[in-house]
């Protein structure tokens, strides 16, 4: 077996400048996805027929084409397109962001319609605006339901962010191939990140564990 | 206060609730009764629009509620709801039940929403329990919290949909307690109910509904002692 780790010792600070890096995007994505896919679930289950449509159709969009090719859409097409040299951060936002929406939005959808019906009732009852309504009463305990399935895609999320590597940002990923590169020794820088990814994915896990605990005071 | 003019609710081709006329006055405490499936709760839950009429009209202090669903929020407002089964809202405290519509709904300063709570709290007998999740009561006490919870928005009429069907006997009685004080205190109730002994005992006036009809409507004793219609005198004949 030819492996030494001690060769990687002088990149280390290189690979771990990475986290942050990665951290930084899948923060920001991890937010505009929330926002958009929050968006699109109140329009599937809002009365207007052209809004449902449409976050059908975003739906199916995003959801029924691979991640890597809107990521190089948008990273390529724009320029072309626009004349606008967008920067592989702001690409990686937008492609991670709207894509992870639209799992989002069908997450909360499910979420929305497993609150029993007879909170919405009493809601209306009480003459609580509709939109206070969804905010204080429906959300926050279809938030509950959701959790799990709502820290999954952001686990899925976190380890999909190292396809940012093919658009040449710097992330953890891209630091492993160019450590490899260099010392013409792959299998430890890689070895190296894949812990890294692993302890940030147990890091969100024991957060969303937190989140999921305080919710449960009420039961 | 109410008036129900030629209430009809079809759900597809199902006619649920056929030509109703009736109006109730302030004060009045209305029982409903008849066999399930008669429309009892659907008429119930087309007073305050939880169901859209299919035609008629209803009117509550001069308001048309069926010429448009503008402003029904307002409406709303003055007419309490108390369920089958309670839909407290589970993620907060029984205080915070209490105090959120008034607070959200009509702009009430939260010191004021939450004396108020209290007071009504005070009333059911619950005072105690302002700090537990509705999760931790049992049904009795859960029916409690939702009849203070539609009080705090000071309604002007109270609807009652078999507020003791979805209880264990034992705790029937803590709740009938406590709607025999609202009537007594000059509360216009209409409720929807199984318990003969109440529609009995507290009710103005008893109106029998079968297969979406108002078969018939009078003073609970003598609907009770000489029912007019066949229908009615089936009914009684199995329930009581």
């Amino acid at each position: 077996m030819n492996l030494d780790f001690s060769q990687i010792v002088p990149y280390i600070p290189f690979m771990l400048e990475g986290i942050w890096v990665t951290l930084k995007f899948v923060f920001f994505a991890i937010i505009l996805g929330s926002i958009l896919g929050t968006v699109l679930a109140l329009f599937k289950i809002g009365s207007a027929k052209s809004l449902r449509w449409f976050a059908d159709a975003y739906t199916s969009i995003f959801r029924g084409t691979p991640l890597i090719l809107q990521l190089m859409i948008i990273y390529y097409s724009i320029p072309q397109l626009t004349g606008y040299d967008i920067l592989p951060f702001l690409s990686a936002i937008l492609a991670f962001g709207l894509n992870s929406s639209a799992y989002i939005s069908e997450i909360i959808r499910a979420g929305i319609q497993a609150v029993d019906k007879g909170q919405l009732e009493a809601a209306q009852a009480l003459g609580v605006p509709h939109g206070a309504m969804m905010k204080d009463i429906i959300l926050p305990q279809a938030l509950k339901n959701i959790l799990p399935a709502l820290m999954n895609e952001f686990i899925t999320l976190t380890k999909e962010s190292a396809i940012v590597s093919t658009i040449g940002y710097l992330d953890l990923m891209r630091r492993a191939q160019v450590v490899g590169a260099d010392l013409f020794r792959n299998f430890e820088p890689l070895l190296f990140v894949g812990l890294i990814y692993w302890c940030l994915v147990m890091g969100l896990t024991v957060i969303g564990r937190m989140v999921e605990r305080r919710l449960k005071l009420s039961d | 206060m109410i008036d129900v003019q030629a209430l009809s609710k079809k759900f597809g081709d199902n006619l649920v609730l056929s030509d109703i006329t009736i109006s109730i006055q302030k004060g009045e405490v209305v029982a409903i009764i008849g066999p399930s499936g008669s429309g009892k709760s659907t008429f119930l839950r087309c007073l305050n629009l939880l169901e859209t009429p299919s035609s008629g009209s209803i009117e509550i202090n001069g308001k048309n509620l069926t010429a448009s669903k503008k402003g029904i929020h307002k409406i709303r407002q003055q007419i309490g709801m108390v369920f089958q089964h309670f839909h407290l809202f589970p993620h907060m405290t029984v205080l915070e039940n209490l105090m959120y519509a008034p607070m959200k709904a009509k702009g009430i300063k939260k010191y004021d929403a939450e004396g108020k709570a209290r007071q009504l709290l005070e009333r059911v007998g619950l005072a105690q329990k302002a700090d537990a999740y509705p999760n931790s009561l049992s049904g009795g006490q859960k029916q409690r919290v939702a009849i203070a919870r539609a009080l705090a928005m000071e309604p002007e009429l109270m609807l009652f949909d078999e507020p003791t069907s979805a209880l264990d006997p034992e705790m029937v009685k803590e709740v009938l307690e406590v709607m025999k004080d609202l009537a007594k205190s000059g509360m216009t109730m209409i409720v929807v109910t199984h318990e003969m002994g109440f529609a009995k005992e507290v009710a103005d006036r008893v109106l029998f509904l079968d297969h979406g009809v108002l078969v018939e409507e009078g003073e609970p004793e003598s609907f009770f002692k000489h029912p007019a219609s066949e229908r009615a005198r089936d009914f009684l004949d199995k329930v009581l």
